[in-house]
């Protein structure tokens, strides 16, 4: 029988570290601890955050506007060989990149840019924010800049959305309508199936024309890239899937979230993802038990039996649910992360949270000494 | 019964508007504060229709119920008129809905049925938001209960969700859409139709998150916003302000060394959540100028009906602080 493996092992040998997680549960503070840790090893890592908090992007230089969407040295993160980059996803601008890449010529790249409907496309497509985490992910790991990439994936509830994204773009290539709309417009002229011109009609009808045209013409460019854009999701889905990819589920103990949580685990489990890591965040402290205080009468003291009672049930409940999760996720590394008094807003926090991470004696244990900040 | 009546028998706020839109950013308990609000109506003999948009499978359980689906169910009914209803609201049926509700039947029925939402939905941006929201009106208008209370997408979606509206309105110029989303937009500005009630923790991130989310609904959507529900707060206790040994000398009692030891670890966390939560809380008055309600921490991880009645009576109250 092989031991536990740890988070050490886990961001040792992996070249491509996807957190994922229900919203609310510190998912890109796990993320950006773990790079550090990752990178006090002696590895050159880049971490890519979605949308943090304000402190937390002021401690890894994301506060620029300017700079925070490309890759950018934080150099108080080690003080040995190894090095952290961070940066923050911007779909949109990904979006671009991935069209200007593919498009051939500067000429309709261009066109398409301009288009009103890839304009709002590029914002809220469903699914396109995962799209375009996995499409930078790639372009970082092929850069061959870094050992490894850990990118932190987008709030969703349901964060297989994610894991199906390029399959979905692929789907949606593939769609009769999709054909039909990109066909050149002299053959369209003649497109006699009811369904697809009854489509554009519908659109119109519902829309109004000028947004047919607009997206008619959006489809048409786009189909030059057809190609391009299916050998890439190809590609980024061997990649998802690769051993040296590991995916580390962040949660917090809530019943909510760790129902999201066994349901992402055994998503992960189908679609053939590794699992490499549990984190469990937010855990409150598990106060040692105290006897009870008989005919106690209101009182100073009276205060601190009943918030110890409350804590205690709180703590354990909360432990009961890790252990469910726990079993579900056999064979990954785990660890918990104790809920802080404050945010954490710079890199000194940071480090003492990657450090709780590898340290092994920080693993799920439901013991006090484990929980206590 | 009408909201003057239910009016009377809530906080006033309650009632204020007939479609309560409850929102917060992932892991606050929006959703949980939705049940318990459908919870404080139907107590006092509302007829509660709560409608779930992202389909949270627990939330019909919770209020003793069977999970909700899109088809429409009561969870729980109580004497007199009271009950709370409960259902989702699929894209693909308020899309089919809608195209009923338009008279379009025939060859368009049929195309609709050709090209899947989801391709229809990629033309038209903010689409499948707009048909939920579009619904959610229908059931207003048709006075499908005596209150409505939407429990909105989690995460970052609640501001897309709501601002749906005003996002087609920039890109659909004409047509049954546009329409549509001049209706919609209508409503989420229309204080007696609609109200928002945010939900967050007295915590760092989440005072941030929400300061922002009930800006950004206010200016640029117009939604009227009720009280902030401020969610999980430990209740102060003077005690927890000095160290358990004090404590016990001023009430008289002796410590075992025991005692002692678990008292030292809980008094010690539980007095720096105490501070923490008084920062924030006093950050969240100066960020915002609303009124607000305090919910207490229930001390479990897993929320059952008992735990809701606990948020229920909690939010039965007026809120503190002046607008």
């Amino acid at each position: 029988m092989t031991a536990q493996p740890t988070l050490n092992d886990v961001l040792a040998n992996s070249s491509l570290i996807v957190t994922c997680g229900p919203g609310g549960v510190g998912k890109t503070t796990t993320a950006a601890a773990l790079a550090i840790a990752a990178a006090r090893m002696g590895r050159r890592v880049v971490v890519v955050t979605v949308d943090p908090a304000r402190r937390l992007a002021d401690a890894l230089g994301l506060d620029m506007e300017s700079r925070a969407h490309e890759p950018h040295q934080v150099s108080e993160a080690t003080d040995g060989t190894g090095s952290l980059s961070a940066l923050m996803l911007d779909a949109e601008t990904t979006f671009d990149r991935l069209i200007t890449e593919r498009a051939g010529d500067p000429e309709r790249a261009a066109a398409v840019l301009a288009n009103p409907v890839y304009r709002s496309l590029a914002g809220s497509l469903g699914g396109a924010q995962e799209y375009m985490a996995i499409e930078r992910l790639h372009q970082l790991h092929s850069s061959g800049a870094y050992d490894l990439v850990v990118i932190d994936t987008p709030p969703s509830r349901h964060a297989i959305d994610l894991l199906e994204a390029p399959d979905r773009l692929v789907t949606f290539l593939s769609h009769p309508i999709y054909r039909v709309l990109t066909l050149p417009s002299r053959s369209f002229a003649k497109v006699t199936n009811a369904g697809s011109s009854a489509f554009l009609w519908l659109v119109r009808k519902l829309a109004g024309p000028k947004i047919v045209e607009d997206t008619i013409e959006f489809f048409r460019s786009l189909a030059t890239m057809e190609e391009g854009l299916r050998t890439r999701a190809a590609e980024v889905s061997v990649l998802l899937r690769d051993k040296q990819t590991a995916f580390v589920l962040v949660s917090s103990p809530r019943a909510e979230a760790i129902a999201e949580s066994t349901h992402l685990v055994n998503a992960l489990r189908d679609g053939g993802f590794r699992l490499g890591g549990v984190v469990v965040n937010l855990v409150h402290p598990l106060p040692p038990p105290a006897e009870a205080f008989v005919d106690l009468a209101p009182g100073l003291l009276a205060d601190h039996v009943a918030y110890h009672a409350e804590l205690f049930a709180l703590a354990t409940s909360e432990r009961s649910e890790m252990a469910e999760l726990m079993a579900l996720a056999k064979g990954a590394a785990e660890a918990e992360l104790p809920l802080l008094d404050a945010d954490i807003h710079d890199v000194a926090g940071l480090k003492a949270l990657a450090e709780m991470l590898v340290t092994p004696s920080r693993k799920l244990s439901g013991s006090a000494a484990a929980a206590v900040p | 019964m009408d909201r003057g009546a239910l009016r009377r028998l809530t906080p006033t706020w309650v009632a204020n508007a007939s479609v309560t839109v409850v929102a917060g950013k992932g892991g606050v308990g929006s959703s949980t504060v939705a049940a318990a609000l459908a919870l404080v109506a139907a107590r006092q003999g509302a007829d509660v229709l709560l409608v779930a948009v992202d389909g949270r499978p627990g939330l019909g359980p919770l209020l003793g119920g069977e999970p909700i689906g899109p088809e429409e169910r009561v969870l729980r009914a109580f004497k007199g008129k009271g009950r709370i209803r409960g259902r989702t609201i699929p894209p693909a049926q308020a899309f089919s809905d809608y195209l009923e509700l338009k008279g379009i039947s025939g060859l368009l029925r049929k195309a609709a049925s050709a090209a899947s939402l989801d391709v229809i939905a990629a033309a038209t941006p903010g689409l499948e938001h707009l048909l939920v929201l579009g619904k959610i009106k229908e059931l207003d208008r048709e006075k499908a209960a005596d209150l409505i209370i939407v429990d909105a997408p989690p995460a970052g979606l609640a501001a897309p969700f709501l601002r749906s509206a005003s996002a087609l309105q920039a890109v659909v110029a004409s047509g049954p859409i546009r329409t549509q989303a001049d209706e919609v937009a209508a409503m989420l500005a229309d204080p007696r139709r609609c109200q928002g009630l945010l939900v967050t923790l007295a915590e760092e991130t989440p005072v941030n998150e929400v300061v922002e989310l009930a800006y950004d609904l206010e200016e640029k959507i117009g939604l009227t916003l009720g009280p902030l529900v401020v969610n999980a707060c430990w209740p102060d206790r003077p005690g927890l302000h000095m160290s358990p040994t004090a404590a016990a000398r001023a009430q008289g009692v002796k410590l075992s060394r025991a005692a002692k030891a678990a008292l030292d670890v809980s008094g010690e966390f539980g007095r720096q959540r105490l501070e923490g939560q008084s920062r924030q809380l006093t950050r969240l008055g100066e960020l915002l100028p609303l009124s607000r309600v305090i919910l207490p921490r229930v001390p479990t991880a897993r929320f059952g009906p008992a735990e809701l009645d606990v948020l229920a009576d909690a939010l039965s109250v007026e809120p503190v602080g002046a607008r």
